[in-house]
């Protein structure tokens, strides 16, 4: 049995139209100012390669690169384990457990400044919650400045984004969970497997195409928050905690210089794009369908 | 002459009005604002504005400004831009240098100029900051004082700051005001609080009569004046120990230091008076200095650190002169006083020096200081792409601002922190400024 | 489930819960304060008027003064259009995705994909000349329209969801004679719940909190959103936390709304059992 062969291009009306109109004509616009100066205001002048040789040849650049996959390498592994803990938590049958669902979920709602304010007071090497407690039991002056300090600046941003976002993904976890059929459980449980052989034979195999889909989302999702950066470190000390995106946000409405931001998009795009294929080449090794 | 010139001028104007509200149908101009917070109070002063004026109606917009640059240089690209609009001193120079705003020297020129603060209209000249025509006029300005708490300066038995203080005096002052209680090594209260903002570290560079800048304002070129002041602040905070580390003030909003009682002195803008009364909510008696003047000041020639907020008109407005006629009404004398935030100046001069502007029954007593500022304003380092070389708002970890914060955090010397800033600057101004 | 596991569980999902919790009751109670009071040292959990006059002085202004209802309104039928949008593109599209096979299948959905890497930032430039050109602008078409059209993390999130699915349950519903429409809407959506209300509840929550596009497209304060109406309480020279807070809870409420009314969809064994081959 097959489908018409008009069927997909029907359903797919919507989306194309998506496509064309509001993504591919806006990108290929932006592909064309990363060849220019371009302030937004004025009429962008042609410039060839010059951005793009400017990024190549600025160790600033090289800085947020290597930021930029720092971010991502810990961001990614960082919130899919937390968020699959969290899944797996609420995924059991518990009184109350609609609320905790709820509180868990919080973080991802709660207003991204009040995050920022909250958490930069908790970690203040003088004033914070944090040096309160620590100096109840040693005779400190001050606590290493968690984010003033370049040697820490970015590891504590990326913790907080993930305290942040891993409501995010336990939903998806969620959503992935209720689609392990319930007879594996019940057989493995007569079986006489443990908690632990459960999760490792039947729930991670059978959730890695969700898995899959989380962690592309994940990637794409570390290389374009910065909400938060610009509340709690404004990038630095000194381009410390500068990641791409938040160069890219900075020089298309800060500096109005968008050719320039438009070259670093494209610099990002082609960082997602090699990540992604490589996800989608090796999918198979790893990612199991119920067929 | 010049008087009967501006009668003419008036008896002109009186005469167009009157012709234009008999014949003219309805103009309309748009007018956008940056201050969202003051939105009610100025769209009543527009509502005012069309009363008089039946004949013009206006569209009022307020953003705050994150959204304000973004929606503005869209509207500028699409041709759309609002007759009158808000204008900042750090991108003044790159909008009249594309041609984007109308000249209206002309029209500040029929202006009565002893009425206003003429100091601070030299940021809005451009290319040439003393001799070239204006592309916008001020509807306020700001400038940059010295803030202390008299009951720390009292506890500690030491003089409250006076015309005459030298640096010298000044670092004496903060020696004796920070207080290390327990011991540690670490302060409880700070004599002095600074870091790599632009309303921390120029105030000093200019009471010194120091220059970041070349003449042309084309490159970054610190002059030993600057740099005896820069040093000055960096021994403050890793000499003297009497300022704190900027990683230190983490969790803690920088401008909150002062008004919790956790500095006895700090420099910032004057429009800070506002936040520090609503902030220490007279938990504390302070007052305001000048700062003091450098060494290497000439004596007498006090240069103070100020900048004006603006009004420009749209270069392709249709209507320039109801859009002008509404920028001298908001900038006149029917704007109300609450419109300003204490210590933001109004621009005309009989309102600043109103009792209502003045408030002298609240903290803190010495605000005419700031008038009197607004009458001793001098350079400004604003150039095209300021924000990016200086580090502003977003940015504040980078640029300047980043390596100055990191002198104060003893990661850096102040030479290394020169050289540093300098090569960036350059590169970005490069940019801008050909040779 | 023994008693001791369920004392374990339940106390690491309290542990956890506080840390969650508290920046949300730090928001909560501030949103009761004066700006004094919020950003004082060491910020006390329990405001001072709580019970007191002028407890809801925060709450009131923003109402009153800011018509803040209004924006919420205004978000919500934003919000709740693009979602209900997605859900509808996004089913389909991921539909096709999963079980059919056509021309540049892969490259379609490789663009798809990829063109949701390129921020919105450098795009909402020539996105604008569009709008503009289309006559959109001061209309929700522009904040709808696009994510209505397209969206790459639901369309992604439902072939999964549709890959996912065994295709003995297709096969089963061919020989009973469906056509491909009743096989999408009949056989196949019924079983994606899960994944919908969880694209519901993300989709719904990326355009609640979008700013960027309202502030390009709208000028008229009666069509803003309720995030143009949070940035109204920044200023050049000052933010008014005290009421940026206090709208910042109101706008979260709707969101948690639809979060916990989603949850009757997370239920397990939608799908029936044994089906694997």
């Amino acid at each position: 049995m097959k489908y018409k062969k008009i069927t997909p291009w029907l359903f797919l009306i919507p989306t194309l139209l998506g496509l064309v109109f509001f993504r591919l004509g806006p990108m290929l616009a932006a592909g064309l100012a990363s060849f220019t100066r371009w302030n937004v205001f004025s009429p962008p002048k042609w410039i060839g390669l010059g951005n793009y040789i400017e990024l190549f040849s600025s160790g600033t650049f090289r800085m947020i690169l290597k930021n930029t996959l720092i971010f991502s390498g810990l961001f990614v592994p960082g919130v899919m384990i937390a968020a699959l803990f969290l899944a797996l938590l609420v995924n059991n049958r518990l009184r109350g457990m609609t609320f905790f669902r709820g509180l868990f979920y919080l973080p991802v709602i709660t207003s991204v400044v009040s995050i920022g304010v909250i958490w930069s007071w908790i970690l203040s090497p003088r004033f914070g919650l944090l040096y309160q407690l620590v100096s109840k039991f040693f005779n400190i002056a001050r606590l290493p400045s968690f984010l003033g300090q370049p040697e820490y600046a970015l590891y504590t941003l990326i913790f907080v984004y993930v305290w942040k976002m891993a409501g995010y993904q336990m939903i998806l976890f969620l959503a992935g969970l209720q689609n392990i059929p319930q007879v594996y459980y019940e057989a493995a449980t007569i079986d006489g497997a443990s908690i632990w052989q459960k999760f490792r034979y039947i729930t991670l195999p059978l959730l890695t195409p969700t898995t899959f889909f989380v962690l592309i989302i994940s990637i794409i999702m570390s290389l374009k928050t910065f909400e938060l950066t610009y509340i709690m470190t404004q990038g630095g000390p000194n381009y410390a905690s500068t990641t791409l995106i938040y160069s890219i946000y900075v020089n298309a409405f800060k500096h109005f210089r968008m050719g320039y931001a438009s070259a670093m998009s494209y610099i990002l795009f082609i960082i997602v794009a090699v990540f992604t294929y490589l996800n989608f080449k090796y999918k198979k090794r790893w990612v199991h369908y119920s067929e | 002459m010049k008087k009967s010139l501006m009668i003419f001028a008036l008896v002109l104007l009186m005469t167009a009005l009157f012709t234009a509200g008999v014949f003219a149908q309805k103009t309309t101009i748009r007018y956008f604002m940056w201050d969202p917070e003051f939105q009610e109070m100025e769209r009543g002063l527009v509502e005012e504005f069309e009363k008089e004026n039946p004949d013009i109606e206006v569209e009022f917009t307020a953003l705050e400004p994150t959204n304000y640059w973004p929606k503005i240089s869209a509207m500028a690209a699409a041709g759309e831009l609002p007759d009158v609009f808000n204008m900042s001193s750090g991108y003044i120079d790159q909008w009249a240098q594309d041609g984007l705003l109308m000249n209206i020297q002309d029209k500040v020129d029929e202006l009565p100029q002893d009425d206003y603060f003429t100091r601070v209209f030299s940021t809005l000249r451009y290319p040439d900051k003393t001799e070239s025509d204006m592309y916008g006029i001020p509807y306020a300005w700001v400038t940059t004082v010295l803030y202390y708490n008299k009951d720390m300066f009292d506890a500690a038995g030491v003089e409250y700051p006076n015309e005459d203080w030298t640096w010298e005096d000044f670092r004496k002052a903060a020696e004796e005001l920070t207080i290390d209680e327990n011991g540690d090594g670490v302060p409880e209260v700070y004599g002095h609080w600074w870091y790599g903002r632009y309303a921390h570290v120029e105030p000093w560079v200019y009471a010194n009569g120091g220059r970041i800048l070349n003449d042309l304002k084309t490159r970054i070129d610190v002059d030993e004046k600057a740099r005896e002041a820069l040093q000055f602040l960096g021994d403050l905070s890793n000499k003297y120990n009497v300022s704190p580390p900027k990683k230190d003030v983490v969790g803690i909003r920088q401008q909150d230091m002062f008004p919790l009682q956790q500095t006895a002195m700090w420099v910032d803008g004057s429009w800070n008076i506002q936040h520090v009364r609503d902030m220490g909510q007279g938990a504390f008696d302070w007052g305001i200095a000048k700062v003091p003047q450098g060494p290497s000041a000439e004596p007498g020639e006090y240069e103070a650190y100020g900048w004006p907020d603006s009004l420009v008109i749209s270069k392709e407005s249709e209507h320039k002169e109801a859009a002008w006629k509404l920028i001298k009404y908001l900038i006149g004398k029917n704007r109300p006083v609450d419109s300003y935030m204490a210590g933001k100046v109004p621009i005309l001069k009989s309102l600043a020096e109103s009792d209502e502007w003045l408030e002298t029954d609240n903290d803190p007593e010495e605000i005419e200081i700031v008038l009197e500022l607004g009458e001793l304003m001098g350079r400004t380092s604003f150039t095209i792409g300021w924000g990016e070389w200086r580090g502003y708002a977003d940015t504040g970890g980078s640029g300047m601002n980043g390596v100055l914060d990191s002198v104060t955090n003893g990661e850096m010397t102040v030479d290394e922190a020169v050289e540093e800033f300098t090569e960036h600057g350059n590169t970005v101004l490069e940019r801008y400024y050909e040779e | 489930m023994s008693l001791g596991r369920k004392i374990i569980l339940y106390t690491i999902l309290i542990a956890i819960s506080f840390t969650t919790l508290f920046p949300f009751l730090w928001m909560f109670s501030s949103s009761f304060k004066t700006m004094g009071e919020i950003f004082s040292l060491t910020p006390s959990f329990i405001p001072d008027n709580i019970f007191a006059e002028g407890m809801w002085n925060n709450y009131k202004s923003i109402l009153q003064e800011y018509n803040f209802l209004r924006f919420i309104f205004n978000s919500f039928v934003v919000a709740g259009l693009a979602a209900l949008g997605q859900l509808f593109t996004c089913s389909l599209g991921g539909f096709a995705f999963a079980r059919m096979e056509f021309r540049f299948k892969e490259v379609i959905f490789a663009l798809m994909l990829a063109t949701m890497m390129i921020p919105i930032q450098v795009t909402i430039i020539p996105e604008y000349f569009i709008m503009l050109k289309l006559n959109w602008y001061n209309t929700y078409l522009p904040l709808i329209v696009p994510s209505m059209l397209i969206g790459s993390f639901g369309t992604f999130l439902l072939r999964s969801t549709f890959e996912n699915m065994p295709s003995s349950m297709e096969e089963a519903a061919f020989i009973d004679g469906v056509n491909d429409w009743q096989m999408f809407y009949m056989v196949f959506l019924p079983n994606a719940k899960p994944a919908l209300a969880s694209l519901f509840i993300i989709a719904f929550m990326n355009n609640w909190n979008a700013l960027l596009r309202p502030v390009i497209y709208i000028d008229k304060p009666d069509l803003y959103t309720i995030t143009m109406g949070l940035a109204m309480f920044k200023g050049n020279y000052g933010t008014q936390w005290h009421l940026l807070l206090a709208g910042s809870v109101l706008s979260i409420l709707p969101l948690l709304f639809i979060y916990m009314s989603m949850q009757k969809y997370f239920v397990r064994g939608m799908l029936t059992s044994g089906t694997k081959g």
